[in-house]
């Protein structure tokens, strides 16, 4: 059997346009997905049934033994953390939500280690932002800003620039310039019409000086900016102002370094300062397909868009403190939920080691890093593959992921919503 | 010497990423990659092993030249290695210094540990099946 159009659930891209071959419930082959996207839906060894650790040894149990112990553990504690939901869809995240509430837990995404320092920028300037269609069909220039699509986004390059086609262009491949800026030269680099190499840390500086060319006031910048030479930076700002409509990608070499959310302020307000010249936008590459309905999730439904404290029985938001990597560095939480990602491959040792210490469940379809550190895990459905839910791509549109097989696997909504019932079960006792 | 650490992404760590048990994740975000010279520098070949110290801890990588590292800076893709170096503190937002961390990488025997064996050392119990 064929699938197809189906959604891939790897990156933000949301790729809406993949065949996919089942035969006898597996996946055998896969048409249109780049590499990432092609090796998930090809995935193998998935854990067969919940798990729970047995002092050195792992013991096999089953789902409603699995769903008690993790809801009597989450009440039991009192701060207890929730935190993930970038690799799980809208619907799960809404229990999430409620879970959280109910508990007077945290709950924090993935994106308090990935583009949450966007979200702080954004909050505090604005976000002039469009739908990749608008990009694709319209942008005669495009810059990338610390992202790597050909390794992160491969196949943004080919629906949406580089090689797409623009229903407004005549011939999209000449017409569209592309600038890649970063501290490495990658291989987005290579195929970039202007590629320009920042000293690592010099972000801040090279944004400031193409504000100050784009205000008229290029006489005022020095020789080289952070390892960049004034003509190129008066170079690209030409460039830009001569685009008839440009748009910048940035990606985590914004978020990651050093200035974090004031770099992504500086960049939204070059953009602002382009837009007096011509039309310009600015949007994040976003990682995990639904990190974007994490954050949209989390803000209809609480006022935030991660890293939310339900302690005082209302939401509170405070970044740095509320985020999940604080709150376990500082060995504060006395218990985890952990929905769809993988904190022990991504989060920094001195959080791990506060993991170890206190009871840990997982709601994932694999063996991951995290399982060492799990006193429970509960292998679930993968949305897109064998559930199917709500996602929102990097442009903020939500798309339906589709289910291409059945397996026997419950969704990661249909294990919350189980450990949410037995909750108030216990609470109403 | 004295480097700077960033990590990212690769389309090899992307791949396993969802298979964080395989040799294949291992060997991608154990790999630390330098430019050329900072590796003659050192004495090097391509897939020798070092020893990388962070302010938090040490952790064994194997050394791979790559054309896209500037000299002093190495890139090493996002992983449980990486990270078992980069402290947890955010400067209050949330993220840690994931892309300026200075490390000191010195010429090793010892092999890289398997994920598994980093995750014990935490504290955690391994799972393979």
């Amino acid at each position: 059997m064929i699938v197809k159009d189906a959604v891939c659930p790897f990156c933000g891209c949301l790729c809406d346009d993949i065949e996919v071959e089942v035969e006898e419930g597996r996946v055998v082959a896969v048409t249109n997905a780049c590499e990432l996207g092609t090796t998930k839906f090809m995935g193998e060894k998935r854990m067969k049934n919940p798990i729970l650790r047995d002092g050195d040894r792992w013991k096999d149990i089953t789902y409603d033994e699995a769903v008690r112990y993790a809801a009597d553990v989450l009440l039991e504690a009192e701060r207890p953390l929730l935190y993930g939901w970038s690799g799980t869809h809208g619907e799960a995240q809404c229990v999430g939500v409620h879970m959280a509430e109910l508990i007077r837990g945290v709950i924090d995404n993935t994106s308090s280690v990935c583009h949450g320092p966007s979200i702080l920028a954004i909050q505090e300037v604005g976000h002039p932002g469009c739908t990749l269609g608008v990009v694709k069909n319209r942008a005669d220039l495009v810059i990338y800003w610390g992202s790597n699509p050909i390794d992160a986004h491969p196949r943004h390059l080919s629906r949406y620039t580089r090689y797409a086609e623009g229903f407004f262009l005549e011939n999209a491949f000449r017409d569209r310039k592309v600038i890649v800026i970063d501290v490495r030269k990658t291989e987005t680099a290579n195929i970039a019409d202007e590629f320009v190499q920042i000293r690592p840390g010099g972000d801040y500086a090279v944004l400031s000086a193409l504000r100050a060319i784009v205000q008229g006031k290029a006489d005022t910048i020095p020789r080289t900016v952070a390892g960049v030479t004034r003509e190129q930076l008066v170079r690209v700002a030409n460039l830009c102002m001569n685009a008839k409509f440009g748009a910048v990608y940035f990606g985590l070499g914004l978020t990651m370094t050093q200035g974090k959310y004031k770099n992504i302020r500086n960049a939204i307000e070059l953009v602002s300062e382009l837009s007096r010249h011509t039309k310009f936008t600015i949007s994040a590459m976003r990682g995990h397909y639904n990190v974007y309905g994490s954050n949209e999730v989390n803000t209809w439904m609480t006022g935030y868009p991660f890293g939310i404290d339900f302690s005082r029985g209302i939401a509170f938001y405070n970044p740095g403190e509320t985020t999940a990597v604080d709150i376990l560095a500082r060995k504060e939480c006395d218990a985890a939920l952990i929905v769809g990602s993988d904190p022990a491959a991504h989060f920094p040792r001195k959080c791990l080691e506060h993991l170890a210490d206190i009871p840990v469940v997982q709601l994932d379809p694999y063996p991951n890093a995290t399982t060492a550190f799990c006193n429970v895990q509960i292998p679930v459905a993968v949305t897109g593959i064998d559930a199917e839910g709500t996602a929102y791509r990097m442009d903020g549109v939500p798309i339906r992921t589709r289910k291409v097989l059945s397996t026997d696997y419950l969704s990661d909504e249909e294990v919350l919503a189980r450990m949410y019932a037995r909750m108030q079960e216990v609470l109403e006792q | 010497m004295t480097f700077l650490m960033l990590t990212g992404r690769t389309v090899n760590q992307g791949v396993t990423v969802e298979n964080k048990t395989s040799a294949e994740y291992a060997a991608e975000t154990s790999t630390c990659f330098m430019h050329e010279f900072d590796m003659m520098e050192l004495g090097l070949d391509d897939r020798d092993t070092v020893r990388v110290t962070g302010a938090c801890g040490e952790v064994v990588m194997r050394a791979a030249a790559s054309p896209e590292v500037e000299m002093g800076t190495v890139f090493v893709p996002y992983g449980p290695y990486a990270n078992h170096i980069v402290a947890a503190g955010t400067r209050s937002t949330g993220m840690p210094d994931f892309k300026s961390h200075k490390v000191e990488i010195e010429p090793t025997d010892e092999e890289p540990k398997l994920v598994h064996e980093l995750m014990e050392d935490l504290g955690g119990l391994a799972y393979d099946r």
